[in-house]
């Protein structure tokens, strides 16, 4: 059943297919850090308010993600921005975010020799959001 | 009257200067990577100081490029591509990330023999990867490798 985008149930959706990614396991062994992604409000897309994703990974696990203000994801390590229209993108592959970073379309905040260094990690956790059955806002 | 001691401010030196007003998303993460590269792996210093090249990357699925100014000891990075450079690396954005996942081994030779360099090596031979005045050039390449890895 689909779920609410960058909803509570979403988050939860995410946690899983994250775990159950091998490549995942793989490629982020050795990551300690949080990650926050921040989905600004697109009013006239249905999605009134902005939301932050607080992603507490570890070693090729999600230890934890919630979904909460904003103001929470900034906290983190890296943190990634983006208007809602264009994480639905990346969410449904018509936007990969590697090239989205390089255009400057999803804006990255942290240490980037880190970041660059689990580009695999970063692709395939893209890779589970593309898997989670979502009702997007806008399209409603 | 007693005087005031002064303490000389030490400033870092800039080692990354964007040559454009406004900098392209592309060139502020080259720059910014390259920037904490040299900050914090002494090992990429040599390296850095020394290197006088003009380096130009354009990515084909992005339409979108940089060129890297090497001046031995600081970087000047320019949107687009510029004239008289001494190598120009073509292909995907995925490949340029993975130019910096290589691994550099014993003397200072990337490694191509691990998953990531057997990635870049076989883009290289299929034409995914080009490498504009690599042959002439191959020390440079290597300088350039060894700074922009962050393995």
């Amino acid at each position: 059943m689909a779920v609410a985008a960058f909803s509570g149930d979403w988050a939860k959706l995410f946690k899983e297919e994250i775990n159950k990614s091998s490549v995942y396991k793989a490629a982020g062994k050795g990551w300690k850090w949080t990650v926050g992604l921040v989905v600004e409000a697109e009013p006239d897309k249905k999605f009134a308010e902005a939301r932050g994703v607080v992603m507490d990974l570890f070693d090729g696990e999600a230890r934890d993600i919630k979904v909460g203000p904003p103001a929470d994801a900034q906290k983190c390590d890296f943190v990634i921005t983006a208007p809602y229209s264009r994480w639905k993108q990346v969410a449904t592959k018509e936007l990969d975010a590697t090239k989205g970073m390089l255009q400057g379309k999803l804006k990255l905040k942290g240490d980037l020799p880190t970041i660059v260094r689990y580009t695999k990690a970063s692709q395939e956790m893209t890779e589970c959001t593309t898997r989670i059955p979502v009702e997007w806002p806008d399209e409603k | 009257m007693a005087r005031r001691k002064v303490t000389p401010k030490t400033r870092k030196p800039k080692l990354v200067e964007y040559a454009d007003k406004e900098p392209s998303a592309f060139a502020s993460m080259l720059g910014g990577l390259i920037e904490a590269n040299v900050e914090t792996r002494p090992e990429k210093q040599h390296d850095f100081e020394t290197l006088v090249a003009k380096v130009g990357i354009w990515v084909i699925d992005i339409d979108e490029g940089v060129t890297l100014d090497f001046k031995g000891g600081l970087l000047n990075v320019h949107n687009g591509l510029k004239p008289r450079r001494t190598i120009t690396i073509r292909t995907d954005a995925e490949t340029v990330m993975n130019l910096s996942n290589l691994k550099i081994g014993l003397f200072g030779m990337p490694v191509y023999y691990n998953s990531v360099g057997r990635g870049v090596a076989m883009k290289l031979l299929q034409g995914q990867l080009r490498i504009d005045g690599l042959l002439s050039n191959i020390t440079t390449l290597n300088a350039v490798t060894r700074i922009f890895s962050v393995q």
